[in-house]
């Protein structure tokens, strides 16, 4: 992918040039990485901002606590007027109040947490299941792969949205779904997303195996009688790390989307939670009389999700400094 | 490649039984509503269910439920009465068609347009402040959720409620009158819908091309003596625009029902929003039929593309 | 749940003798209610705005009617089309809350001195619209009671009817004829009761399902399962929805639009609605309520289903103060809390409950002031009843201030056990609601109310069609609270208002339960069985003190008693029918 804002980067003759060269020999794929990482100084920033943001979220009721602000849920609703409608940003409330009279800095700021907590976990979920097969497939082929193929081809076909909602909806009785494994609320969001983006995961894996287990370190490996196992974990699984780590970095930002989409179309976690996407959606109804409640979330996720996909981008073009493209 | 096209046709009927099964699995066998009791009114008594389970056939094994879900399906494309007010989804969901196409179609010429001139303009200028402000926006509309872009628009630009009234507002779609009315109401859902593909296409264009202009071939076209401009649009963009042929198909599939989210803020009453209602109000008929349809979509828009691929580049080996 | 308001009819009426004919008994304005208008010429449109004739209306609604068949449809949206394409035997008009007036009926029902016979005339010379066409009878009207009783057609409030000799109890899979509905000639119609209700059988013979159905055009139709009469439906009354020569609608478009035009063999003299619109038009896929509301008010010839989002009404003050009318729904909205199951058993965390709420916020979440009035017991204002309950006031210390107390929760707190005040058990209050709101905004109200007493909360957002079906009317589910829960006339009579809703006998365990607290108190009970049979001042004495009774068990919190706000562009003359809390097409016209 293409790097925006990193000039630096933008020539990748001139990144691949001596001192990288004279480096080559000493340094593991991981140590080159790191070290074209940290050139580029917009991914760099990003970088901080995503730091910044897993910082909010951990400390959400500190921060909010710090600023005066009352609980992400507690209700006020002498901020309504006569029609139940929110009073704008004050000195009380940074953000203004929602309609129901609570903080939207406090639920900004808590909203933090549902987002990278839904997007991180369902991020490692998908790696896991996504790196498992597509590893099996891309070292076996054979009807391993077939069936990945083809479960890429139903995935596709399928309306993401319209199976997420479903399920979603599906599963937030009281007993949750598929015999309770599947608990409403995060859990439904979490199951429902890492289903929908796996394959994607798996496929990119698969293609790097099928690149690596013809190249010569594993050849050799394979010659001097390494069991299947030990040339998966030993040989092909340390060259994947950077990839993964990569990839990962791109599918959280979207998985951050994700989450929000649903929690916008109401089959999120449940009411009280303080979710963006949630908030967007409680806010349409009034964004023009009460701006500020529909804004400010929407500024919190754009920012993240933006800081995100710039480090993926950055680390993408770290990983791969001459097919940057 | 007859033999490849009847295989993949094939392909396509087993993807369609696969997603019937799991639609069907989902809405039928998973906890959501009981049909019987939504199609019962208020407070029926047990006698009143058992009778309508009975009448909706929702009382015998579920494999036989599924055949005749599937025969009413293929061989009559019946998609069944709705639970909530008994009408054939249908001539519904026909309605409904219409809307979102235009407004998917619509949307894919602007984001091709303005995804491939950026794409082209930032690969020429690369370097440049202009690359990078293209490439930052582009970020940007990457990282901007739909729904959130349409409501800003609405908010800013909206007729009726805009601080600046440029354009028709939500709402508008259904009051208009022609195609040209129509075409007009949606301006800003086309926008705000194909600002991300855009985005993602210029990127895809730019890095694409970028490769392609750094081959052999185009420096022999450039050591011949022809123009830049020869250069970067007849033989740079041809190859480096193949890939996009495939996304762009594929995408369009897709939004038959990732049109949710623009249809929703905008009200445009389309497919998607249709599925989406009658999630909200447990009608499964309507759900299962929605989906079964929007999937159709998809897989024969990817049949198409695949079929287009294969006539266009022989090389492939099926 | 506004926009589709779950229409609660009185359900499974039990042996009720006293009840007057559509509460002239328990009226507070004695004059309209006893005079007894019999004939179209004498109603009263004194304050209804006269029309024009002529001009089409654009009605944006936000989803589609239930059923269009007189004899399928239980929803407050569905009614309104089908009183203005269907004459049923009485019917309300706009000028008269109280009193139905004779429609397809020839004069007020004549009921029999021992109340197990009713007859009704019928007015000569009513014809049915194309294709049908001939004069409505009187085996017409038997032949629609009886289809409504069937599988097929799927009547959903025959616990009105099934007092009729050889009525089932339930809908049956096979089309049965009833002895107890004589037609001894073409305009006469005698009810034979098995039980002395003939009063309350009377008041019922205003819904829709006692408008004719011609047998021999509608009986193929409703052999079909489920019967599809509802898109082959032939009218009587005023306007009738578009169709060709079968009958065949073609007006209807499921979730799309109805088209009424003016029923050609409709006569004006036989009817006393106005009916001054040429066609109107109802869009049913209006999605966006503000959308569709602004649209409205700055477009012309248009009318909203029932009430704008909230964000509309600051506005309707300031710049569209002729645009709007504001009707009482005539009910109550409350938050019933499930006496049978802890934490809610005991009656002194009921009332620390009550205490602690603050109803004002609730009101707020529905749109404030504007949209009704907070609630201090549960029979609204302008209701037979209402002043003998309290009136706007109460003497519970628990219901006083509409903003919650602290103080006084703590008190009831600690008189159930709990020292410090607060909830101390590990009871978790479950709460189901809509997922939409006002449904889910009040409930979410509701959530930080109780925990406010310490209880943790879950509260669960559904469909809203699966609110009552599936959860709040299932006592097998065990919903301690349900969030978005209405209760709506359909006659101005205190019982239909607490019986269902409050009567231990009326509890159902296995699904259809209307009793949501499932308060089972024999004095209640006992109180109810004899004010069931006064009339007059007494009667309205006896349930007043029956919901000043109920509230001293505190198995509810009423929050609000609400208005119901429609809206109109400005080339209209809109005109609410209170008794169905919407736009009466039939008074409707444009300026």
């Amino acid at each position: 992918m293409s790097t925006p804002g990193t000039p630096e980067m933008l020539d990748p003759q001139a990144d691949a040039g001596a001192e990288s060269v004279a480096a080559i020999a000493a340094r593991s794929p991981l140590q080159l990485f790191w070290r074209r990482l940290r050139r580029d100084k917009v991914a760099l920033t990003a970088l901080g901002v995503v730091l910044g943001v897993v910082l909010v979220a951990i400390l959400a009721p500190l921060i909010v606590k710090l600023v005066g602000a009352p609980g992400p849920n507690a209700q006020n609703p002498d901020l309504l007027d006569d029609f139940g409608l929110p009073s704008g940003p004050s000195g009380d409330n940074l953000f203004g109040v929602d309609d129901r009279g609570r903080d939207v800095f406090a639920r900004v700021v808590h909203g933090s947490r549902l987002s990278l907590e839904v997007a991180f976990i369902a991020t490692a979920i998908t790696v896991l299941i996504g790196v498992t097969l597509g590893m099996i497939a891309g070292y076996y082929r054979g009807w391993v792969d077939t069936l990945l193929a083809r479960t890429m081809d139903l995935m596709l076909a399928f309306p993401v949205l319209v199976l997420a909602i479903g399920i979603g909806v599906a599963c937030s009785g009281r007993e949750g779904c598929l015999g309770g494994a599947i608990q409403p609320g995060r859990g439904v969001v979490i199951f429902v997303i890492s289903v929908s983006t796996w394959p994607y995961m798996a496929r990119i894996i698969r293609g790097q195996v099928l690149s690596l287990r013809e190249r010569e370190f594993v050849e050799s490996a394979r010659s001097l009688g390494a069991s299947d196992m030990r040339i998966i974990f030993k040989e092909i699984l340390p060259n994947l790390i950077a990839p993964i780590i990569v990839y990962a970095t791109i599918l959280i930002p979207q998985n951050i989307l994700f989450e929000a989409a649903l929690s916008f179309l109401g089959v999120g976690v449940d009411v009280n939670t303080p979710s963006w996407g949630q908030m967007i959606a409680d806010a349409t109804g009034i964004f023009d009389i009460a701006w500020w409640f529909m804004v400010f979330p929407g500024m919190a996720l754009v920012t993240t999700v933006l800081a995100f996909n710039i480090v993926g981008d950055g680390l993408q073009d770290a990983l791969n400094p001459r097919t940057s493209k | 490649m007859a033999f490849y096209i009847v295989k993949r046709l094939l392909w396509t009927v087993v993807l369609m039984v696969l997603i019937s099964a799991i639609t069907f699995l989902l809405f039928y066998v998973l906890p959501t509503a009981d049909p019987a009791a939504l199609r019962a009114g208020r407070s029926p008594s047990p006698e009143t269910l058992a009778l309508i389970r009975e009448q909706l056939g929702l009382d015998r094994p579920l494999i036989e439920q599924f055949w005749s879900f599937l025969r009413d399906l293929f061989l009559h494309f019946d998609l069944g009465n709705s639970f909530v007010n008994n009408e054939p989804v249908r001539p519904t969901l026909l309605d409904r068609i219409p809307a979102t196409l235009f407004l998917v179609f619509g949307a894919a010429i602007v984001w091709v347009v303005v995804g491939v001139t950026i794409g082209i303009v930032s690969a020429v200028f690369r370097g440049t402040i202009w690359d990078r402000i293209l490439m930052g926006g582009a970020l940007l509309a990457i990282s901007a959720p739909v729904y959130w872009l349409g409501l800003i628009g609405l908010f800013l630009f909206s007729e009726d409620i805009g601080k600046f009234g440029l354009l028709p507002g939500s709402g508008a779609y259904q009051d208009a009158d022609g195609v040209l009315g129509q075409a007009h109401a949606l301006v800003m859902p086309w926008i705000v819908l194909s600002a991300a593909f855009a985005a993602v296409y210029a990127r895809l264009l730019r890095a694409n091309l970028l490769e392609t202009l750094s081959e052999d071939y185009i420096r022999t076209a450039r050591a011949k003596g022809l123009s830049e401009r020869r250069v970067v649009l007849q033989h740079g963009l041809r190859s480096a625009g193949t890939p996009i042929v495939t996304v762009l198909g594929l995408d369009i599939g897709i939004l038959f029902g990732g049109a949710i989210l623009t249809e929703t803020v905008f009200n445009i009453p389309g497919v998607g929003r249709y599925a989406f209602e009658a999630i909200s109000r447990g009608d499964l008929a309507t759900i299962q039929g929605t989906t079964v349809f929007l999937a159709l979509g998809v897989a024969l828009m990817s049949l198409l593309v695949d079929i287009i691929y294969a006539f266009l580049d022989p090389r492939v080996r099926y | 749940m506004t926009r589709s308001r779950l229409r609660f009819l009185l359900l499974a009426m039990l042996a009720i003798s006293a009840f007057a004919f559509a509460a002239c008994g328990g009226d507070d304005d004695e004059d309209s209610a006893s005079s007894g208008t019999t004939s179209n010429e004498e109603a009263p449109v004194a304050d209804v705005p006269e029309g024009k004739r002529g001009g089409k209306l654009l009605e944006l609604a936000a989803g589609d009617v239930d059923y269009l068949d007189p004899g399928h449809s239980y929803y407050q949206f569905g009614f309104q089309t089908i009183y203005a394409m269907h004459k049923p035997l009485y019917s309300f008009s706009p000028t008269d809350a109280q009193k139905a007036q004779p429609d397809l009926a020839d004069g007020d029902p004549v009921i029999s001195p021992d109340k197990k016979t009713v007859t009704v005339k019928l007015k000569k010379g009513v014809k049915y619209a194309p294709p049908v066409g001939r004069e409505v009878v009187a085996k017409d009207v038997k032949y629609a009671i009886e289809r409504f009783f069937t599988i097929n057609v799927g009547g959903q409030y025959t616990a009105y009817f099934n007092g009729i000799d050889g009525a089932p109890k339930e809908n049956s899979k096979e089309f049965k004829t009833f002895p107890g509905i004589e037609t001894p000639d073409d305009y006469t119609l005698v009810f034979k009761l098995t039980k002395p209700v003939g009063v309350s059988f009377a008041a019922a013979l205003v819904m829709p399902v006692t408008s004719p159905v011609p047998e021999e055009y509608a009986k193929k139709f409703d052999e079909k399962n489920p019967s599809t009469y509802n898109t082959n439906v032939v009218a009587s009354g005023p306007y009738m929805i578009e169709n060709n020569a079968e009958g065949k609608l073609t007006g209807y478009v499921a979730g799309k639009s109805i088209k009424l035009i003016r029923n050609p063999n409709w006569d004006p003299k036989l009817d006393y609605k106005p009916a001054y619109l040429d066609e109107i038009e109802i869009r049913t896929n209006a999605s966006d309520a503000n959308v569709a509301a602004r649209q409205v008010l700055s477009g012309s010839k248009m009318i909203l289903d029932t009430n704008p989002p909230a964000q509309i009404l600051p506005r309707l003050e300031r710049q569209f103060k002729d645009q709007f009318t504001q009707v009482a729904s005539g009910g109550y909205r409350y938050f019933p809390m499930n006496t049978t199951l802890p934490p809610f058993d005991d009656v002194n965390v009921r009332k620390a409950v009550l205490a602690i709420f603050d109803r004002e916020a609730a009101v707020k979440a529905r749109g404030g002031a504007f949209v009704g009035d907070i609630a201090t017991h549960i029979l609204p204002p302008d209701f037979p009843g209402f002043e003998e309950a309290g009136g706007l006031e109460t003497d519970l210390d628990y219901m006083k201030n509409p903003r919650g107390d602290a103080a006084v929760a703590a008190k009831y707190m600690k008189a159930a056990g709990f020292d410090s005040g607060k909830y101390e058990g590990d009871e978790e209050v479950f709460i189901v609601t809509a997922n939409v709101d006002p449904g889910k905004a009040q409930a979410e109200v509701a959530k930080a109310q109780l925990e406010k007493l310490g209880f943790k909360v879950r509260l669960r957002t559904v469909p809203q069609d699966a609110v009552y079906t599936e959860w709040c009317q299932v006592p097998s589910k065990k919903v301690n609270m349900c969030g978005s829960a209405g209760w709506f006339k359909d006659f101005a009579d205190a019982e239909s208002m607490l019986v269902p809703t409050f009567k231990g006998a009326e509890i159902r365990k296995d699904g259809g339960n209307n009793n949501l607290g499932q308060l089972n108190d024999p004095a209640v009970d006992k109180a109810m069985d004899a004010a069931a049979l006064l009339e007059g001042d007494e009667r309205n004495a006896a349930w007043g003190a029956i919901d000043k009774q109920i509230m001293g068990l505190a198995p509810v919190v009423p929050f609000i008693w609400d208005k119901t706000t429609l809206i109109w562009s400005k080339d209209v003359v809109g005109v609410g029918n209170p008794y169905n809390s919407l736009v009466d097409l039939t008074f409707t016209s444009i300026k």
